[in-house]
């Protein structure tokens, strides 16, 4: 191992018009390690390797940007490629009618006109073998669930052969499964010499992975951890800048009536996706948190999209003793169900829209007369739901494609919230949310259940998930396969379950 | 935030907004288009200059803003310029060769117009076929059926009545034509601006899947928007019949590009979701100024759609170099590199068009 960092940037300040983010950072990555940055939602996280990766590129920024101790101008994304950093960015991007090769070696389909397509493919299949993936390379992406897009993002990275790998929150749409997979993936990979910065929110891959880490907050670096600093407490208080007791609010569920009862629900497998609901039925009472555990592809999207009647179901779904059309979410949202969906980008931000009109759309009529739309009472609406949730914007005309991720989160969550639903589907919640606010989020939820609502959760986090839930359905290749109450099982039941169902090997691949 | 301290951003926020509003730009184009000509030429500007542009405009005007309100919910509609024809030629018919009363070819003309929205829609939304193509091929079939009725020859005469409401001037010299545009423009403009249908209808331009789960009707959304893009086509193309005072096969003859051209001018995007009636209303204008005042200052009237092609391309590249000013770089840098080295739909979208 060389003495000189792999990638160092120094006294970093960066503003974005009158606002500024980063205020003189500095860091370091040491070759061969895995380097942790963490920090709040709205930190400056991500704006920091947009300027290692050129993104954000030369001369919109001051400060030194050195790889391997010699100090480099970085203005444009190739740049920072051609010197081997390679990047995968939070947000999912993907060129969803192209395959999985031409999405991984994009802007690298070899040289000149001619373009084999079978070398390629044949590239491509070594970069899959490397993380796990079983998909053919000839796949459309548009096919590919969140979690196999997310693994993609990564091999595109990777081939480049980097020297450097930053992955900004790369672990947002896998399971707990399928981030310890990638973990071992990285482990190995740092052991070949590669320097990785690894952005994350959850404090079990910051304990499992990082052999530091820079903590920023406000746009200032709060605290260097080394090794033996990283305890799940610093860790916690480092991430949400506070000390944060009782993640989880202790609750206990009195008993109330059903609320939403399912009955053999199924939702067929999107053309070139497996994962699939057959014949799953259960209830869901007043006040009461059910949560939903399973692998990748288990099918626990599905259920909620089939629920909600965002996919077509068989099958039928009662709320409050009536039954619920399906066909169209219309139906579902009259009945009192509101959904938050999973991925951010596709199904949940306007960005032709401002933060205000992105909260409010679902709920048009409450803030209108006779079709006419009550723009103070909507203003009113919006600076409350932001207020409330603590979303951090510049007011709330500014558009939500500069928002941090874990902001854009929140705004969804006052979206879905907003017609004050009587039953809650809530995919992913604290996708992209510092540990703060995910607090918050429990609260939030356990607040909603005590107000009688009837709330289900899907939750990649196996400890949130038991956490915060009264009762759980464990999902397996779309069946159901273990239900238990709080108290009566632990990650090792839900794993197990699965187990039993499902084969080893197909843990990360589906 | 403090609530003094929010209101004094609030100001300036609303100042700032109207500067990013996209109708800004265009409008002092347009000023400095007009100070131009009239520099060049003092006699450009004359009332009957301005007259003659205003009626120019009037036909394009009132289908532009059926366009706009399409191209909002994300998509368009090629055939406006043949279902113009189409229209005015069916009511010329029916009123000069089966003597049915004026009124009902008229409405028989816009029925028209509206049943060939309706078809463009259920063509584009339930069989899933692209705008582009349905209605390309619905601008052929309709120019294909104005021909057929009429075999190439004009529709002569009309009753008297017809002529005498086309040629009419009861504003400042101006006719019905430009009364109704003015009308159907600030009616289309308080519908988008104001109702909750018209923020839906950016909702699913924005992204249709999004407004789906908000529970919005996306199909009928989109539907609607097609019929009511039909109807103001047909009702520009009886206007000019009227002000002809004949049933001309050469009615709405390469409108519809004229048309995109110019709202795509005034800021309103072709990927859906961002635009307004009053930028494509000036967007519109304005190349009608371009025209008439090539023509005023004596360039050869060869040289206007070159002007109009350039002007075009002009706009919207200002346009996506304006939006990329307070940042200096797309914000999605990866996608495009992807959208440089592939079609991607998406993000050249946002790259293109991405609202403030
Ligand atoms: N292109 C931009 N224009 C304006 N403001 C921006 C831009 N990009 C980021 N910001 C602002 O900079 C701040 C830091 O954002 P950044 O995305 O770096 O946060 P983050 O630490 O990655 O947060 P998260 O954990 O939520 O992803 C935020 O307040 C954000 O709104
Ligand atoms: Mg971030």
């Amino acid at each position: 191992m060389t003495d000189r960092p792999a990638l160092r940037v120094t006294d970093v300040v960066k503003s974005f018009g009158s606002t500024t983010v980063l205020k003189g950072v500095s860091l370091e990555l040491e070759p061969g390690s895995i380097h942790g940055l963490l920090g709040q939602n709205g930190a400056g996280k991500s704006t920091l390797v947009k300027i290692m990766t050129g993104v954000h590129g030369a001369g919109s920024f001051t400060g030194v940007v050195q790889v391997d101790g010699s100090t480099v101008q970085l203005t444009r994304p190739q740049d920072a490629r051609q010197l081997g950093i390679g990047y995968v960015p939070q947000e999912i991007d993907v060129v969803e009618h192209l395959t999985v090769t031409e999405n991984v070696l994009v802007g690298d389909l070899g040289s000149g006109l001619r373009f084999d397509r079978r070398a390629a493919d044949r590239r491509c299949r070594t970069l899959l073998d490397q993380l796990g993936m079983t998909i053919a390379p000839r796949t459309r992406v548009s096919v590919l669930s969140a979690a196999q897009r997310q693994l993609l993002m990564i091999a595109r990275a990777l081939a480049l052969t980097p020297k450097v790998l930053i992955l900004d929150e790369p672990t947002t749409s896998l399971t707990d499964t399928e981030a310890v997979a990638l973990g071992h993936i990285l482990r190995r990979l740092a052991a070949t010499g590669l320097g990785i910065l690894y952005i994350t929110h959850r404090v079990r891959e910051v304990l499992d992975l990082c052999d530091g880490a820079t903590v920023l907050r406000d746009g200032r670096v709060v605290e260097q951890l080394s090794r033996s600093d990283l305890t799940a407490d610093r860790i916690v208080t480092a991430m949400a800048g506070r000390q944060v007791r009782d993640l989880f609010p202790g609750r206990r569920y009195p008993g109330g009536r059903t609320a939403l009862s399912v009955r053999n629900l199924g939702v067929r497998p999107a053309r070139g996706s497996s994962a699939r609901v057959e014949d799953v039925s259960f209830d869901v009472h007043q006040g009461e948190i059910l949560g939903i555990a399973g692998l990748l592809g288990a099918g626990r999207s599905e259920l909620l999209a089939g629920v909600f009647g965002a996919v077509p179901r068989t099958g039928t779904v009662t709320v409050g003793g009536r039954e619920v059309r399906p066909g169209h979410p219309r139906h579902a949202r009259s009945a009192g169900i509101g959904m938050l969906t999973e991925e951010r980008k596709r199904t949940g931000l306007l960005f032709n829209m401002s933060a205000l009109r992105n909260i409010t759309i679902g709920s048009l009529g409450s803030v209108s007369h006779r079709g006419f739309l009550d723009f103070a009472g909507e203003r009113r609406v919006g600076r409350r739901v932001i207020g409330d949730l603590e979303v951090k914007t510049p007011g709330i005309h500014s558009s939500v494609e500069h928002l941090s991720g874990g902001n854009q989160q929140k705004l969804l969550i006052g979206r879905t919230l907003l017609p004050e639903p009587s039953v809650i589907l809530l995919d992913e919640p604290t996708k992209g949310v510092d540990v703060g606010t995910r607090a918050q989020i429990y609260r939030l939820v356990n607040t909603l259940a005590e107000r009688g609502a009837a709330l289900v959760v899907v939750s990649s986090e196996l400890d949130e998930l038991l956490g915060m839930c009264d009762r759980f359905l464990v999902l397996a290749a779309g069946r159901l396969v273990d239900e238990f109450t709080k108290g009566d099982g632990s990650e090792q039941r839900i794993l197990a379950s699965i187990a039993r169902v499902t084969p080893a090997d197909e843990a990360i691949t589906t | 935030m403090s609530t003094a301290r929010s209101r004094g951003r609030g100001t300036r926020h609303r100042v700032l907004r109207v500067l990013a509003a996209g109708e800004a730009g265009v409008i002092l184009a347009l000023v400095i288009l007009c100070v131009t000509f009239q520099l060049i030429q003092p006699a450009f500007g004359s009332a009957a200059d301005v007259r003659a542009i205003l009626s120019a405009l009037s036909y394009l005007g009132i289908i532009s803003v059926g366009q706009i309100i399409l191209l909002i919910g994300g998509e368009f509609d090629l055939s406006v310029g043949s279902t113009a024809g189409l229209s005015a030629i069916v009511a010329a018919d029916l009123m000069a060769h089966h003597d049915i009363p004026v009124a009902v070819a008229v409405l028989g003309g816009l029925l028209v117009g509206a049943l060939i929205g309706l078809v463009n829609g259920v063509v584009v939304v339930r069989l899933r076929i692209p705008a582009f193509i349905a209605t390309l091929g619905m601008l052929f079939v309709a120019q294909g059926a104005t021909q057929v009725i009429t075999d190439g020859q004009p529709i002569y005469p009309l009753p008297q009545v017809v002529s005498d409401i086309g040629q009419a001037t009861p504003l400042f010299g101006l006719g019905w034509s430009f009364a109704f545009f003015v009308v159907v423009a600030i009616l289309g403009d308080l519908f988008l601006r104001v109702t909750v249908p018209g923020r839906t209808m950016y909702a699913v331009g924005g992204n249709p899947v999004v407004a789906r789960l908000s529970g919005v009707r996306v199909e009928r959304y989109k539907i609607g928007a097609f019929v009511l893009s039909g109807t103001l086509a047909a009702a520009g193309g009886l206007f000019l019949m009227g002000n002809l005072g004949s049933g001309t096969t050469s009615i709405g003859q390469g409108w519809e590009l004229l048309v995109i051209a110019g709202v795509v001018v005034g800021g309103v995007s072709l990927f859906g979701g961002v635009g307004s009636v009053v930028g494509g209303a000036v967007g519109m204008l304005l190349l009608q100024v371009v025209q008439s005042g090539l023509v005023v200052v004596g360039i050869s009237p060869n040289w206007q759609t070159i002007a109009v092609g350039s002007i075009m391309v002009l706009a919207v590249g200002l346009d996506v170099w304006r939006r990329r000013l307070p940042d200096t770089e797309p914000t999605e840098q990866p996608t495009a590199t992807a959208a440089a080295s592939a079609p991607a739909p998406e993000a050249a979208d946002r790259a293109a068009t991405g609202e403030t």
